[in-house]
């Protein structure tokens, strides 16, 4: 048995479970025997910018429940990474190690690059942010990582987002508009024929362009799920590629856990919504 | 019996002793601002630094702040450009995250800058869970 480590997803990549699922199989695949927690109940907190007493009780439980736990973590989301390391462990005793998912895999590409056995015959351009590459330096070790998996090739155009992550452009849609124009640009400058993402915040924003056509769009577990031969589907970008269809994809007795008013009002719109370009 | 501590009181104590060496720290160069890849989508955009940052700093100290700093705070996205190009290691990042704490309400302070909640927020998430976990999962998982 390998070593126990804490899986620490994060809230909003509940939405990919094929991501989360691919991830722990990696994880075990290379050594570990992961165990996941994630969602509300173990928020970082960091969406409570407008009331820190309310974020700062958050970072305790959280911490507390991490603690309890006794094993090294990895945090596979970028806004909980950072929060520990800039808030919660500022404000609590951290107990336990902690990595990322990106510097982990990389650490153990010895182990990973064997188990990428299938082909996966794709150019493709990272998608990339100048913020969060100083805590990890994702934007060098994820095409790293992309590169171990045989048929992939990696092309640059040089573009880099501001920010540290798509979500955080949320109420600027000029400056998304931007991003998703100057992304789409780059990618066919360098000839890519998809993008790939390292954070799910960002593949859920970008996916939107997969949607519309104008470029198939990855998170990069997927690919090395993909060359690894896992199971999991990304059922995400099939009801956002067809929302009018997405109920009966999802089916009743899924639709009814969550309840169709709310399915109606508070899903549907996001598996709609489609990114603007520039002209 | 000992009074328990108040919820995040350690957490408002390290963010009060940043506010602090923020304070201290700066000269207010501008230099952080004249960096920043997102100052041009401003609400109210400026283009000088030096006038920039000290409306900053305002916030931080409780007092109202400018529209231009208000602005800039607004559309902060942790691009973290600031950092290296701060010639007094201020940490322009956690300034910047600390006065949109602030701005927002969020440090006990009065309201400056608003931003649309997104009501929906948890629930969305633990919607989405409900979709692509088996019942086993969310109750072992989340």
């Amino acid at each position: 048995m390998g070593e126990k480590v804490t899986f620490w997803y994060g809230c909003n990549v509940l939405r990919h479970g094929d991501i989360i699922h691919a991830c722990l199989d990696i994880l075990r695949a290379v050594g570990f025997d992961p165990s996941p927690v994630g969602g509300p109940d173990y928020c970082c907190g960091t969406v409570k910018d407008a009331n820190q007493t309310t974020a700062g009780g958050m970072a305790t439980r959280t911490v507390g429940k991490l603690n309890d736990r006794g094993a090294r973590v990895v945090a596979w989301c970028p806004s909980c990474h950072s929060h520990m390391h800039d808030f919660m462990e500022k404000g609590n005793e951290r107990q336990f190690d902690m990595s990322y998912m990106v510097e982990l895999l990389h650490a153990n590409r010895d182990r990973l690059a064997p188990l990428l056995k299938n082909p996966v015959p794709l150019t493709v351009m990272l998608h990339k942010h100048v913020g969060f590459n100083d805590l990890v330096p994702v934007n060098r070790v994820v095409p790293e990582l992309l590169q171990l998996i045989p048929g992939v090739k990696v092309v640059d155009a040089g573009y880099v987002a501001p920010g540290y992550m798509c979500a955080s452009f949320a109420g600027m849609p000029a400056a998304l508009q931007d991003m998703h124009t100057n992304t789409v640009r780059a990618a066919k400058a360098c000839g890519a024929e998809a993008l790939v993402t390292t954070f799910h915040q960002c593949f859920r924003e970008m996916v939107g362009l997969d949607a519309a056509g104008t470029l198939p769009v990855y998170n990069y577990i997927q690919l090395i799920s993909q060359s690894m031969g896992l199971p999991y589907e990304d059922e995400y970008k099939e009801w956002k590629r067809a929302p009018e269809a997405a109920k009966e994809m999802i089916g009743a007795e899924r639709i009814a856990k969550v309840g169709i008013e709310f399915y109606e009002r508070a899903i549907l719109p996001e598996l709609k919504k489609r990114p603007a370009i520039n002209k | 019996m000992a009074t328990p501590p108040l919820i995040g009181a350690r957490l408002k104590e390290f963010q009060q002793k940043e506010v602090e060496r923020i304070l201290d720290a700066c000269t207010k160069c501008g230099k952080c601002f004249e960096v920043c890849p997102m100052a041009q989508y401003s609400k109210a955009p400026a283009t000088d630094g030096k006038t920039v940052v000290p409306g900053v700093l305002a916030v931080l100290r409780g007092e109202q702040g400018t529209a231009e700093a208000l602005g800039w705070i607004g559309v902060c996205t942790r691009s973290g450009v600031c950092v290296p190009a701060c010639p007094e290691n201020v940490d322009p990042r956690m300034m910047m995250r600390l006065a949109r704490m602030t701005a927002l309400g969020g440090r006990g302070l009065p309201k400056q800058l608003d931003v649309k909640e997104d009501r929906d927020y948890f629930d969305r998430v633990r919607a989405f869970a409900k979709l692509q976990l088996t019942d086993d999962e969310l109750k072992e998982w989340t």
